[in-house]
């Protein structure tokens, strides 16, 4: 009798402990986004709801404003890292073990606070611009202002941050676990380092007799129309035309696989590029460097 | 809301609330208005909804038992958004909550007659309390799926006490009249009129 009750008592406890965690995020024009405080002085919230060359104000849920500004970027998962003192608010209950199942009751949460409850609806939803395992879509309606709020269990524990800029169509969070890796990027080195190969891709059709000869299932592959001197992709030899089949083994059927195999933990690291260059296929071993930052 | 569906398959205690919101849920038409709103029994002899629902000073009230009864207007502010209609006694009354110790994320339901879809229960949680806008007057945002019908109509919380009488949709948004509002408005209507 009394479990739904107490279901409803749980999930508006959830809510009031998380919104001490919480700010409006203050970074573009009108419409304020929400933040968490991930780890002391680091405030995770939506990449696209922050502007470049702008003061960014964060606002307790008690009202006070600190200042923040921008430590890191990931446009492809669509996180942005503030830094800001804000003094008298803890950090966020983070459960990034995994646990989360298709079916948990979840809510989203917005400055104010600001409610929307609903279920998780797939794991897994990375295709395209994003790596496997980052994403996970959501049943439930974000609501203005809502990007880079909190995705809450009923324990009232954060296990995503909610943004309605990384898919067109679904509902998505970006898992705590991503976002962890990315806040460590920046307690590390200050920064989230953006991988770079220094080339410009299309897609492009691998032909039926050309596919069965390689023993290639993928149809599509991205052939390079562009290389930058001086880049790691000039570095390893790779020139215009050839066309990129796979790395590390994962095949790339679109620029955005590229995009995809090049975390941010990448940056550094050899990675084996399988091209197609005169039809014959070949190995390279690229080097994977860092974008030059901007300005 | 699937979820709270899903729980319900063990615990039918959704289904209980809901049989007693339909009981002091009515149905509203104003003569010569064409659509139908939503009521709420406050009393045995009395109904109260939204101005914007009951036009006139004479509307007829659809009770649970499918019998159509007159109701005579009490009071109607149309700025509140309320009305009081006065009803033979029919022996049923809403249980009345508490609008002020309602909390954010909250589960709550909605009783209303969307699209003309009689006695139709959707499910959310309390969204947002506080004004639409700044400086406006206070509402409880519910995240629950309205529609046309369920204005007048009850908002009640897991325990199937009324908390708010939903009175608008904005953003998607259920917009709901504090259930405390409507008791000081029913009040100082009584107190008048007396």
């Amino acid at each position: 009798m009394t479990t739904v009750m107490d279901l409803s008592n749980a999930l508006a406890g959830a809510v009031e402990r998380v919104s001490g965690w919480m700010f409006a995020v203050h970074g573009r024009p009108r419409l304020p986004s929400t933040g968490v405080q991930w780890r002391t002085g680091l405030v995770v919230t939506a990449n696209h709801t922050v502007e470049h060359d702008r003061e960014v104000t964060l606002t307790g849920h008690d009202g006070r404003s600190f200042a923040a500004s921008v430590a890191g970027r990931d446009p492809s998962l669509d996180i942005a890292v503030l830094r800001a003192v804000v003094d008298g608010v803890s950090a966020a209950d983070v459960a990034d073990d995994g646990d989360v199942r298709v079916g948990h009751l979840v809510m989203a949460l917005g400055a104010g606070p600001r409610a929307s409850a609903g279920i998780v609806s797939a794991l897994d939803v990375g295709r395209g611009r994003h790596a496997a395992g980052d994403l996970l879509a959501v049943d439930l309606t974000l609501y203005p202002g809502f990007s880079g709020g909190p995705l809450v269990d009923v324990r009232g524990r954060v296990i995503g941050i909610t943004t309605s800029g990384a898919s067109r169509h679904l509902q998505c969070a970006v898992r705590a676990t991503a976002v962890t890796r990315l806040v460590e990027h920046v307690i590390r080195g200050g920064r989230i380092p953006r991988a770079y190969l220094g080339v410009g891709t299309q897609p492009v059709e691998l032909p039926h007799p050309l596919r069965e000869r390689l023993g290639r299932a993928q149809q599509t592959a991205i052939i390079v129309v562009h290389v930058k001197s001086d880049s790691p992709a000039a570095a390893a030899g790779l020139i215009i035309g050839d066309v990129i089949v796979s790395i590390d083994g994962h095949a790339i059927t679109e620029p955005e696989d590229l995009v995809a195999a090049l975390q941010p933990d990448r940056v550094g690291a050899a990675v084996t590029m399988t091209i197609l260059r005169g039809g014959e296929p070949r190995d390279l071993q690229v080097t994977v460097g860092e974008r030059p930052s901007r300005g | 809301m699937s979820a709270l569906l899903a729980a319900e398959e063990s615990i039918p205690h959704l289904a209980r609330i809901a049989d007693q919101l339909r009981q002091v849920t009515v149905e509203i038409r104003s003569p010569g208005g064409s659509g139908v709103g939503a009521g709420i029994l406050w009393a045995p002899d009395l109904v109260v909804t939204n101005a914007h629902v009951a036009r006139g000073s004479c509307v007829g009230v659809g009770l649970a038992d499918e019998r159509w009864i007159e109701a005579h207007l009490v009071v109607a502010d149309r700025r509140a958004d309320l009305a009081l209609f006065r009803i033979p006694r029919c022996g049923v009354a809403a249980a009345l909550g508490d609008s002020d110790t309602l909390r954010v994320g909250a589960l709550v339901v909605a009783l209303g007659h969307p699209l003309g879809l009689r006695r139709t229960l959707t499910a959310g949680v309390v969204h947002a309390l506080g004004p639409a806008r700044p400086g406006g007057r206070r509402f409880i945002h519910a995240d629950v799926r309205l529609a046309p019908g369920n204005s007048g109509g009850p908002l009640a919380d897991t325990a199937g006490q009324v908390v708010g009488m939903n009175t608008m949709i904005a953003g998607g948004l259920a917009l709901a009249i504090p259930i405390n509002d409507v008791g000081r408005f029913v009040a100082s209507a009584t107190a008048s009129t007396t």
